[in-house]
């Protein structure tokens, strides 16, 4: 799983990558986590309002900060999700 | 921060102590007019002022419906809506530029295009909403409305000229839309979210106007209590500690910056000559405007720090006329941001943007010198 978090390096954006790695601990699960700074990079999701949270090129959520049991939920449907594939 | 700017700001104040004339009197007599103008802003302005706009801020954050907002500045809404709606949007869509410029590089890159892009990215700053209440409360409320209608008009003129100058970018826009929203609406009705919002603003107002003491706390507990209870009866739990931790996030983000543009704003009234002001920027003519409109440009001020800045270059003889035109470029235009829209559009595009900028907000300072 390749996840992205995109935001231009405000505080809720590092909150964000924060909890998204905590996240992934306690789900016991392997990911690539990357930050993506560039506002062109982050133009090309179409997103707007920043931090947002990209699981495999998708865009699961953006806007805001999400609990870390919001992010485990959004990881599990994911998971699921590539698994079925 | 990078360790090489870290070292170079540690061996600067080194420097600034080991030189600097302690025992002269202006050192004593600047350091006295900071911590005032700060006990000035602690004691009239912090609590009846600055606490209740945060709250409101975090409200806007909360529980303002932003998809629905956004929706409408993407690639398939037609301009007579888009270019309004960028305009004053940026009232509730951004209080800090790390909102701005992402938001700004979307609506340009994949939205409604380069002219509501530009009005946006231009209000966004300028018109937040706990900046215009704080013009209000420090600076008297014609100013803060003048400051509030010539950004949005400047806005949309800039937006215009840019997307006619630049009419082609637009055409290879349009191609795929918004990623759209992902969050949840809150499940309250409008009209509670109104009245919660139009409490809140009742408060900061009763505070601000001046009427019989008694009456004013009456009403102001009155207000409390409402408030109080719309939190305590319709609200659930998660979306109150969202508004406290909205707040806070934003408290934190201002607040320390405000506090030393404050002082920096005390010790400007005793170091700059008045004479060199009246000079420059005294008179409301043409060129004192223009000189305002640059300075601004150039200057960066953190959110809300032009407030106690201007106040002070005020008192020290500044035209109104000039000092509307610093509120009009000094948030929404510095050198960084100016790099960063370099990257983003190019250097034709920035150059364009900056120049209808800065004759804009010239025009603007004029005509209300003019008219106050």
């Amino acid at each position: 799983m390749t996840i992205k978090v995109l935001g231009p390096g405000c505080v809720n954006c590092k909150t964000l990558e924060r909890r998204t790695r905590e996240a992934l601990e306690q789900m016991n699960v392997q990911a690539n986590v990357e930050k993506v700074e560039d506002l062109n990079n982050i133009a090309s999701y179409g997103i707007l309002r920043t931090p947002g949270l990209v699981i495999d090129e998708r865009v699961v959520w953006q806007g805001g900060v999400p609990s870390v049991d919001k992010l485990k939920e959004l990881l599990a449907i994911e998971q699921e999700r590539t698994g079925a594939a | 921060m990078k360790e090489w700017a870290k070292f170079l700001v540690l061996a600067g104040a080194f420097l600034l102590f080991y030189f600097a004339p302690i025992n002269a009197p202006v050192v004593m007599t600047s350091l006295g007019a900071g911590l005032a103008l700060l006990q000035e802003y602690a004691q009239r302005h912090v609590l009846t002022c600055l606490v209740p706009a945060f709250f409101i801020a975090g409200t806007i954050a909360v529980y303002v419906k932003k998809d629905a907002v956004i929706k409408l500045l993407g690639p398939e809404t037609k301009k007579t809506i888009a270019y309004p709606v960028a305009s004053i949007s940026g009232g509730i869509l951004a209080v800090c530029s790390c909102t701005i410029l992402p938001l700004f590089t979307g609506i340009y890159k994949r939205g409604a295009g380069i002219g509501p892009a530009v009005a946006f990215l231009f209000t966004g700053p300028a018109i937040n909403v706990t900046a215009i209440l704080l013009t209000g409360g420090v600076l008297g409320w014609d100013f803060a409305v003048s400051r509030l209608i010539a950004a949005v008009i400047i806005s949309v003129i800039a937006g215009l000229i840019m997307a006619f100058v630049f009419r082609k970018h637009d055409e290879k826009n349009a191609a795929n839309g918004f990623a759209s929203g992902l969050q949840d609406d809150v499940p309250y009705s409008n009209w509670t979210i109104a009245s919660f919002f139009a409490l809140q603003l009742a408060i900061l107002v009763l505070f601000g106007i001046s009427m019989q003491p008694v009456a004013k706390a009456v009403l102001i507990i009155l207000a409390l209590m409402a408030v109080l209870a719309i939190v305590l009866v319709k609200f659930k739990k998660e979306h109150n500690l969202e508004w406290m931790s909205e707040t806070w996030n934003l408290t934190k983000k201002i607040l320390p910056y405000l506090f030393v543009g404050i002082f920096v704003a005390g010790i400007i009234e005793i170091i700059i000559p008045e004479d060199l002001i009246t000079r420059l920027v005294g008179q409301n003519t043409l060129l004192s405007n223009i000189v305002a409109s640059l300075f601004g440009t150039l200057m960066y001020f953190a959110t809300l720090t032009e407030v106690p800045i201007i106040q002070k270059l005020m008192a020290l003889g500044m035209g109104r006329g000039p000092a509307l035109t610093l509120f009009l470029t000094g948030n929404s235009l510095s050198l960084p941001s100016i790099f960063v829209l370099l990257k983003i559009m190019g250097a034709k595009q920035t150059g364009i943007y900056i120049l209808s900028i800065v004759i804009l907000s010239a025009f603007a300072g004029l005509i209300f010198g003019a008219l106050s």
